[in-house]
């Protein structure tokens, strides 16, 4: 995969995505327990769970490829961080 | 002559790891996309967020054109747009497409259309290009075509179950051709949402004429019982 190359302005670089990445980070996941946490209070609750199980499937599918993908992306950005001061 | 390679090598290790960051960065911005799926948890019945809820996504949409159009007539900087790809120098960007295709899948098709169609571009999507790297492009069509079966048949799974074949098997076929097909005036992120679209619209509107009912939702508005 071939990325257009920045020749030396790297904190600028890695302040776009520093800009970006709690948004990045934290949405989804929220949007995946509110998905869980509808299907746990109108479904499990109320014993309605075959109605609301594809919002259950969702937000935990939303939410483990979420962890799948934060965790690498994380990490880069810190050892980016660290690279360039 | 020493100092000269060890200052190659150093450049190439700062570009190589550059590479890195933006490809993680790419893939976590695709997943991001699910987060849109707030938008069916939303309630209509109550006037302000129903207003909200119809021009946040336009709103954002037209923000990225705007921004897309300044950046193509040199008004702002690329150095501010990270993780473009080589190719989106002097083309309209991905993320724009992206949006695009989310924004047209919400206002326009039916959640059961929209909802795997957008997984199939959030998550489908960066998990296919994982596959690409990791094992080489013939697998990417049949991990491509499980995964993003799997997303119509969560989404498809209220329906009768002949008519949860159809949709599942017609969406990924549609789904795994969006990506893997190129086109160098379109990008894969709308053409991975727009193609299953388009091909479960034509069966949705066929629902009647096969003698099955219309699947219910999803996802229900109100969040937590509001």
């Amino acid at each position: 995969m071939e990325f257009i190359k920045k020749e030396n302005n790297y904190s600028k670089l890695i302040r776009t995505e520093i800009l970006f990445t709690p948004l990045l980070i934290i949405l989804p996941i929220t949007v995946s327990f509110l998905l869980i946490f509808d299907w746990y209070i109108r479904g499990f609750l109320e014993n309605n769970t075959v109605m609301y199980n594809g919002e259950l499937i969702i937000g935990v599918v939303i939410l483990i490829v979420n962890f799948i993908f934060d965790i690498p992306f994380i990490k880069s950005l810190k050892a980016f961080s660290k690279k360039n001061g | 002559m020493v100092k000269v390679i060890e200052k190659i090598q150093d450049t190439k290790r700062i570009i190589n790891s550059i590479d890195f960051d933006a490809h993680w960065y790419r893939r976590v911005f695709h997943t991001f996309g699910a987060s849109f799926l707030i938008y069916y948890m939303l309630p209509t019945d109550i006037h302000w967020i129903n207003f909200l809820k119809s021009w946040i996504p336009i709103i954002i949409v037209n923000i990225a054109i705007v921004l897309e159009v300044l950046r193509l007539k040199g008004k702002i900087n690329s150095d501010y747009f990270f993780g473009l790809r080589v190719y989106e120098k002097n083309r309209v960007g991905s993320y724009v497409f992206f949006g695009v295709a989310i924004l047209i899948l919400l206002r326009f098709f039916p959640q059961q259309i929209a909802i795997p169609c957008i997984l199939c571009a959030c998550i489908a999507d960066p998990l296919m290009g994982e596959i690409r790297n990791r094992f080489g492009i013939k697998y990417v069509y049949i991990f491509g075509f499980v995964i993003c079966m799997l997303f119509f048949m969560i989404s498809w799974y209220k329906a009768d179950i002949r008519l949860l074949l159809i949709a599942s098997i017609f969406g990924a076929i549609g789904a795994v051709i969006g990506e893997t097909k190129k086109f160098w005036w379109i990008d894969d992120d709308f053409m991975i949402q727009m193609v299953p679209a388009v091909m479960l619209f034509i069966i949705w509107i066929s629902i009647p004429y096969l003698g099955f009912n219309y699947p219910d939702p999803i996802i229900y508005q109100g969040v937590i019982g509001v």
